[in-house]
């Protein structure tokens, strides 16, 4: 009797999943209310999740409860530590979450409503959470190694070494575009670079009292810098309203690029314990009241979605960023869909932590849904506000104009009607100086997002209050990207100087640490200046050359699981991973070509180069723009250099898992799968690693410092 | 290790109204246990209880060094993502 009621009800789900996708799909005419949106993503997940993840899970990678994972093989309290599957889910959850899911398929938008929409689904039902779940089971049955070192084994030398270098590249080029996000959206706004100035001593206050008041005392601490967080949210209001305090945090894009690329090095210089791990705490918890106040705001308001299923832009000549539907929109959601760092979480910390196999489908999978979800919000949130102001705020002055009337007639002549009064009115409701020319996603974000927020709370009056509180949480946790990224980058290149110089690679060494710290935060240092100057916004040029090094470093982890997969036997279902790695290789190629080669100056590196170059030769620039433009002429050839690389990168792994592949199946070698040997667990069936009790092992432990 | 165990209301002996209660404690101690879990509150209980289970005799850390080791552990590769 309970199979066919459960049988019923899948089918109901499945039958209103389908119905809400056609409704998005099919529906023209009247806005479309952001429900069907919900309810479209929520029932296409559920069956993902019920019968997809369920067949991978059984079918192609057999997981095995009995085995010993690596959290019971060497649980040392440290790095290996047995833990509760929900608790897990967060942890893993939280270290996958960052901007990309919000910024992407908020520039994606100018596509309209229905492509970014339908790639966040389908991509993350097809090809993320994929990815994820099999990198992660990979990395538990391997005692929790790294994609690096995966690669290194079961691909080839060389494959592990592309793989590394694909990590360092994205790093680089992450931090640089990430940071350009925060620029635009604190440039010219005292109220948001007092709030996110503030974090830093609030961060230096929690470290200290983490480090010697109260060890380790995390929850308390964090409530506290909560509370002090939401304060200066607050408070900068009154920064913003008094002239004086506010011409000293009303910043440019470059004093800001400076700014950041100087705490970006602090940052990774000091103590972790100092900076970098308590802003991390305000930023986790911020950012999971954010996230699920954004869904309880979407479910309560219900939101009209005002922005068309496919606007003009589908053609490649969109303001926000040049570049035609193919492959762009894929490229652009890049992390909602699928995201290749995610590999690295799944091939890092999680791993170790699981308690066992059957654990990876729920934390692997469902995870990635859950990102995807974050990424359909922002979708909604983004086109919930009206086509014209979308683009007004998303355009660059060089397109659109610099004053209300040139962008509002500039707009209203593509067909999304826009008054000037309109975006003046705006920027005084949120508190701004403007909102014109805001390239990267954030603050339309959260202008979508205070809208949504002050319809259920404080109403219009609340508008500045709850636009500034996104603004924070966005800058909040891409500024913990940019440092914990930045750090991570730095043992990177130690590691990388360790093998031409030994003592480079010890990373207490203060010079060590100085250089290595310097070299990658000059390194992405550079993107970000070169996006801050850059005529057409910057966002055009980095998010896209962000979102091709996102992709490919995901085909690279494709490529690795299909390996094993082959080594496994698992022939018949190798199109599970297959299929996704084919697609991804085809937009990551198809994007860096027309990145390097495409004739439109707004598209291809190279030919925006020439054209620069021909006006220079013209006489057309005039002589006190000279410099300027030979060095945006510079940055274009180094960004088609470094796609090119990338590209070339990618070419080169595919050939040598493609060799690999032949001798596995040619049965010319016998393929050698490097999985630790079976262990029984030890743990009886129903241990759930729940949350340890203090009064279990209340220890004579060692006297607190300090 | 220990966790703490929920029952459903109806499987109790005590008068309703009690045994809802004692579930919603119950309940709600989980998910106290649960978040001190997440953020790592009680990362150093775990420590020193893996400690002890490892070996009869161990040199601890103490709650400050085990805290800067804990973090220069977890930050030294990617932990945080785009």
């Amino acid at each position: 009797m309970k199979r066919p009621i459960s049988m019923v009800i899948w089918i109901v789900v499945a039958l209103v999943g389908a119905g809400a996708l056609g409704g998005i799909a099919f529906h023209r005419g009247e806005p479309l209310n952001a429900t069907w949106f919900v309810v479209a993503a929520a029932c296409c997940y559920l069956v993902a999740y019920r019968f997809y993840s369920a067949f991978i899970a059984a079918r192609l990678l057999t997981l095995d409860d009995t085995r010993a994972t690596p959290s019971e093989r060497h649980d040392d309290g440290r790095d290996f530590v047995p833990t509760n599957k929900w608790i897990l889910f967060g942890h893993h959850f939280a270290a996958i979450a960052g901007p990309g899911p919000l910024v992407g398929p908020t520039l994606a938008a100018q596509f309209g409503y229905l492509p970014g929409t339908l790639w966040l689904i389908a991509g993350a039902v097809f090809a993320g959470c994929v990815q994820d779940f099999i990198i992660l089971f990979c990395s538990i049955r391997r005692d929790g190694k790294t994609l690096g070192e995966i690669a290194r084994e079961e691909v080839s030398q060389r494959g592990g070494f592309i793989a590394q270098l694909a990590v360092l590249a994205i790093m680089v080029i992450l931090l640089g575009v990430v940071a350009l996000v925060i620029v635009n959206a604190l440039k010219s706004s005292p109220w948001a670079t007092f709030t996110l100035a503030a974090t830093i001593p609030i961060a230096l206050l929690l470290g200290l009292y983490l480090r010697f008041l109260r060890p380790g005392r995390v929850l308390e601490a964090s409530f506290i810098g909560v509370a002090l967080v939401l304060f200066v949210v607050v408070a900068g209001q009154w920064v913003a309203d008094s002239p004086s305090w506010a011409h000293v945090f009303t910043l440019s894009g470059v004093t800001l690029a400076f700014a950041l690329i100087a705490y970006g090095f602090a940052a990774s210089a000091l103590p972790v314990w100092l900076l970098l791990a308590p802003r991390d705490y305000l930023s986790a918890f911020i950012k999971a009241g954010a996230i699920f106040s954004l869904a309880a705001g979407i479910l309560l308001v219900r939101p009209q979605v005002l922005m068309p299923p496919l606007t003009r832009f589908i053609d490649g000549s969109g303001p926000v960023f040049a570049g035609k539907i193919f492959p762009f929109c894929f490229i652009t959601i890049a992390c909602g869909a699928i995201s290749g760092f995610h590999s690295l979480i799944s091939s890092g910390t999680t791993p170790k932590m699981i308690l066992r196999e059957s654990h990876a489908r729920f934390i692997g999978y469902g995870a990635m849904l859950m990102e995807s979800f974050v990424g359909v919000m922002a979708m909604i949130a983004a086109c919930a506000m009206t086509p014209g102001v979308y683009f007004a705020i998303n355009s660059p002055a060089s397109i659109v104009g610099a004053t209300s009337d040139a962008a509002a007639a500039t707009i209203s002549s593509w067909g999304y009607p826009l008054q000037a009064q309109t975006m003046t009115d705006l920027a005084r409701a949120v508190g701004e100086q403007t909102l014109l020319n805001r390239a990267g996603g954030a603050p339309s974000l959260a202008v979508g997002m205070a809208q949504i927020f002050s319809s259920t709370i404080g109403g219009p009056r609340l508008l500045s209050i709850w636009y500034h509180f996104a603004i924070m949480f966005e800058a909040l946790f891409i500024l913990t990207v940019l440092d914990a990224g930045t750090r991570v980058g730095r043992f990177m290149v130690q590691e990388l100087g360790g093998r031409v110089w030994k003592p480079f690679a010890r990373t207490g060494w203060w010079p060590g640490i100085l250089i290595s710290s310097a070299l990658i935060v000059g390194a992405w240092g550079y993107f970000l200046y070169q996006g801050v100057v850059d005529p057409l916004g910057g966002i055009n040029s980095l998010w896209p050359l962000f979102g091709i090094s996102n992709q490919l470093l995901a085909a690279v982890a494709l490529v690795v699981a299909t390996t094993i997969l082959l080594k496994m036997k698992r022939i018949r279902w190798i199109w599970l991973t297959l299929i996704p790695m084919t697609w991804l290789v085809i937009i990551t190629m198809t994007a860096s070509y027309q990145k390097i080669f495409d004739p439109n100056p707004r598209l291809g590196f190279l030919s925006y180069a020439k054209a620069l170059a021909a006006q220079i030769t013209a006489g057309k620039i005039p002589a006190v723009k000279i410099a300027d433009t030979q060095r945006v002429i510079f940055n274009q050839r180094l960004d088609a250099a470094v796609t090119a690389v990338l590209a070339a990168m990618i070419i080169v792994l595919i050939i040598e898992a493609l060799m690999q592949w032949y001798r596995i199946l040619s049965a010319d070698r016998k393929s050698v799968l490097h999985e630790t040997a079976y262990l029984a667990t030890r743990w009886p069936e129903n241990f759930s690693g729940a949350s340890y009790t203090a009064t279990a092992a209340e220890p004579d432990v060692p006297a607190m410092e300090g | 290790m220990h966790s703490v165990q929920v029952e459903a209301p109806g499987h109790m002996e005590q008068p309703h109204a009690l045994a809802l209660a004692i579930w919603i404690i119950r309940l709600a101690a989980k998910l106290w246990l649960g978040i001190r879990e997440w953020c790592g509150d009680s990362a150093y209980e775990r420590y020193v209880q893996a400690q002890r289970t490892n070996s009869e005799k161990v040199s601890l850390l103490t709650p400050a060094e085990f805290y800067v080791d804990r973090l220069n552990r977890r930050y030294s590769r990617p932990n945080r993502c785009c």
